[in-house]
């Protein structure tokens, strides 16, 4: 795999499945680099799931290329695509299915042929960066919904990929869950690995993930930092979205002040206490 | 709070645990809903929203159980019988439909309770009408969407007509639309009928809009209640990196108030409203530099 | 597998739509009987017509029907290689490392594939011209109890779900480097695990789920349930029945006195 290549370069994807009947992604480009941050955004049927998995191989692309590091996937099986990106699914409980929890965040490095001390020193890493090492003697069905889906993550994490997709991560999480796996994200991240996340939550969106790609109807309709895609009203309406509360607040504040491309809380704020003045 | 027959659920010190667990589910609750009331109810994980509205719905799971519960008069504990006064809307689009069709799906409940088929053919049609899925009448259920599926679901509810529909979390597996669509239909619910609604939900800006009451559940327990342009004002629960979700408008109104900014009256946590308020302060502003200048 | 619950198109038709689900039920009954008791290939090839075309009256279409004669094929020519050996009545027609192989045991070879031919095609127009639903009513009409009309319903039901789930499973354990193409059959079966674990455990969630959305909804509160399909059999009805029971009773008639038959040794 190419050092200087992109992590992920998607050329012209068109994707249809064998029994459908019309094509599903129509002609997608999309680059992404080592090291980035990206939220991938749209109603569900719009193709963003269908796009994500052909970026570790599970889809080949009906015409149209992807390449992963440099490599073409076609020419690569999913098993060994999974070295370079992991894949965490939406539901744990599509995954989990050993004993115990160290035992499942062992299952995937595993598969990939690691030595028993590899395996066990990834194993505590991932573990540990996911806030489960106290729990690593326990049954992994008897963690709550939220630690199930840092399990979750952290088989992945075990396989320490280059590339993380994760597929609606805050699903079904409460605040405090949703703000855990986040923080996660981020800190993967800063370590230097490229995360792509499918997501329904605006909010979060906004507030930590740098750049938005919009999947409308089988193309992307929009790609760029988040805060010019998020706060693109017209633009997210295309795609049957809206920017987040906070952002349409603020841009029905436009004339008396107040930016457009409001993303936060603390931004809305800050614009509202400087046009006040000091009293 | 309202004179007592207008108290539609009376909920007095219950508590819950389920077998083998470590502490209660619920704690010692205590709750009154008032009839043509929509509650809101919000908390992290493991609050036992969830076995609460179990419990309203009689279906109280294998536990110890204290306290008492009264929905529209009926007393209910384990083992007690059927309650007909209220129906549940549960988070799960797929496990909620139990029809092959629409129609099928649709009759389930009313056909379990020895309903007139005559009049449960009559009401298919008025109940798929009610939550816009009119025509849908021979649709394959696999076929439906999510959001169409919850949709359904209340449909499946409302068909028993009950006084109170229960939601447990009804839009947290939805796209946005199916959230949007969902909410609408509810909000035209309330619009048209004066049922007892209580609902579970993250969506804390559609819950502040729709609710006329907030509580918020941590424990077991109500750890606070009101309305929301009320209830959202709490530091504690609210406004801070570990708490709950609270409407955007209401955090940036937090804020102001914090500082100063905002007197505690124009508090709101309604996006309309909150946008006028934020619009009156900033153009005060600007009128009272303009008055110095 | 199908896509859907049931294989069940609904078309315009008299069978689809007037014909009772018993009626249908005691026609599947009926071919079954005449298809055992009979094993001439020239009944049976004709048995297998009045299949065909009872399909086509119900607009079934030929390439809806075409599958099960498909794979019957496979059937006939086992049949044909594998019967000679014990049928050996008749006209010797050639031999083949030492065995003589007859007319008679070719054409009862034959009639072995078409019986199944017969068998899964009339199978498969039943199903395709009986709604699950009606079945259900029908079979509860028969004596069937109510709440084993609603678990099969339910389990109907929960087909595609689980397959879907299934699939999502071993794509999510193929994104874990789950490879289930290499290795022995043995080491194969036991990475399955890792796809039936999960799918065992998403079963009885979605029961569990189920269970609690039935009980909800005053499963089982009554005593019985009433039904939103009304089923009554006409005059049409029974005089089918009844003439499906003349064919069935003539046709062991007919094979008691070895009429229809190829060989009196063989069922």
């Amino acid at each position: 795999m190419s050092e200087s290549a992109a992590a992920l370069d998607i050329t012209d994807l068109v994707f249809r499945y064998a029994s459908g009947v019309a094509d599903v992604l129509r002609g997608v480009n999309l680059r992404i680099d080592h090291g980035e941050f990206v939220a991938l955004i749209g109603q569900n049927g719009a193709g963003k799931t269908t796009l994500a998995k052909h970026f570790n191989g599970l889809l080949k692309p009906s015409s149209g290329s992807v390449r992963v590091m440099g490599r073409d996937t076609r020419a690569a099986p999913v098993a060994d695509l999974a070295r370079a990106v992991g894949y965490v699914y939406q539901n744990p409980d599509h995954q989990i299915f050993a004993q115990r929890v160290r035992a499942e965040a062992a299952f995937g490095p595993r598969n990939l042929g690691l030595s028993p001390s590899e395996v066990e020193q990834r194993v505590e890493r991932a573990l540990a960066l996911v806030g489960l090492r106290e729990h690593a003697d326990d049954f992994a069905f008897s963690l709550g919904r939220g630690q199930r889906q840092k399990l979750a993550v952290a088989s992945v994490l075990a396989m320490e990929p280059r590339i993380l997709v994760v597929d609606e991560p805050t699903t079904g999480l409460d605040q405090a869950g949703a703000r855990g796996i986040l923080d996660l994200l981020s800190t993967w991240n800063v370590e230097g690995r490229t995360i792509v996340v499918i997501t329904h939550d605006m909010t979060l969106v906004a507030e930590r993930i740098p750049r938005t790609v919009v999947v409308n109807d089988g193309l992307i309709l929009a790609d760029g930092p988040t805060r010019h895609v998020l706060t693109d009203a017209s633009l997210l309406r295309k795609a049957y979205l809206r920017p987040p509360q906070v952002t349409r607040v603020a841009q029905r504040l436009g004339d008396l002040g107040v930016a457009p491309d409001v993303l936060t809380v603390a931004e809305l704020y800050r614009q509202i206490a400087a046009r006040m003045g000091p009293s | 709070m309202e004179p007592a027959d207008d108290v539609a659920i009376r909920v007095r010190d219950l508590r819950f645990r389920y077998p083998g667990a470590t502490r209660d589910a619920l704690a010692g609750l205590s709750l009154d809903v008032c009839r043509g009331e929509f509650l809101g109810i919000t908390g992290p994980s493991g609050a036992g929203k969830s076995t609460l509205c179990l419990c309203l719905k009689g279906l109280v799971p294998a536990g110890e159980f204290s306290g008492s519960v009264s929905v529209a008069g009926q007393t209910l504990a384990p083992g007690s019988a059927y309650v007909e006064s209220s129906a549940l809307v549960f988070q799960n689009p797929e496990t909620q439909i139990i029809g092959l069709t629409v129609a099928e799906d649709l009759a389930f409940g009313p056909e379990n309770l020895r309903r007139d088929p005559a009049w449960i053919r009559a009401a298919i049609p008025v109940y798929l009408d009610q939550v816009r899925l009119a025509g849908y009448q021979d649709v394959d259920t696999y076929r439906l969407s999510g959001g169409q599926k919850q949709r359904l679901a209340i449909a499946d509810a409302l068909i028993l007509e009950p006084e109170i529909l229960i939601l447990d979390e009804p839009t947290s597996e939805l796209d946005p639309i199916g959230k949007d669509q969902f909410f609408e239909v509810l909000e035209r619910l309330r619009r048209e009928r004066s049922i007892t609604v209580i609902m579970v939900e993250h969506a804390a800006e559609q819950l502040a809009a729709m609710a006329d009451r907030v509580i918020v559940m941590q424990h077991g327990l109500v750890v606070d209640q009101g309305p929301p342009d009320q209830l959202y004002r709490n530091p504690v629960l609210f406004h801070h990196p570990e708490a709950e979700r609270a409407p955007q408008i209401s955090e940036v109104l937090f804020e102001l108030l914090q500082a100063g900014l905002l007197p505690a009256s124009q508090f709101t946590a309604q996006e309309e409203a909150g946008i006028q308020r934020l619009r009156a302060l900033l153009e005060n502003s600007v009128q009272s530099v303009a008055q110095r200048v | 597998m199908p896509v859907g619950y049931s294989i069940y198109v609904d078309r315009p038709s008299y069978i689809h739509h007037r014909l009772d689900p018993r009626t249908k039920l005691a026609a599947l009954g009926a071919a079954f009987v005449l298809a055992l008791a009979f094993n001439h290939p020239a009944v049976l090839g004709g048995l297998v017509v009045l299949v065909l075309v009872a399909g086509r009256v119900a607009q079934v279409g030929w390439r809806s029907m075409a599958p099960f004669l498909a794979g019957s094929v496979w059937f006939i020519i086992l049949g044909v290689l594998i019967w000679p050996l014990y049928v050996r009545s008749g006209a010797p027609l050639y031999a083949i490392a030492g065995q003589t192989i007859t007319v008679d045991g070719l054409l009862f070879g034959l009639a072995m594939g078409l019986r199944v031919a017969l068998m899964v095609t009339a199978a498969g127009v039943w199903m395709m011209t009986t709604s699950p639903q009606k079945l259900t009513v029908g079979l509860l009409h028969l004596g069937l109890p109510y709440k084993a009309g609603v678990a099969m319903t339910a389990a109907i039901r929960f087909v595609p779900l689980l397959n879907a789930e299934r699939a999502t499973i071993a794509e999510a354990q193929q994104a874990r480097a789950l490879d289930l193409r290499k290795g022995s059959p043995l080491s194969r079966a036991v990475k399955s695990v890792a796809i039936i674990g999960p799918l065992f455990i998403r079963a009885i969630d979605v029961a569990q789920g189920l269970a609690v959305a039935m009980d909800a909804r005053g499963f089982g509160v009554r005593d019985g349930r009433t039904s939103i399909v009304e089923l009554r059999l006409t005059g049409v009805d029974r005089m089918v029945m009844l003439a499906l029971l003349a064919a069935s009773l003539l046709g062991i008639a007919l094979r008691l006195l070895g009429i229809g038959l190829i060989s009196r040794d063989y069922l």
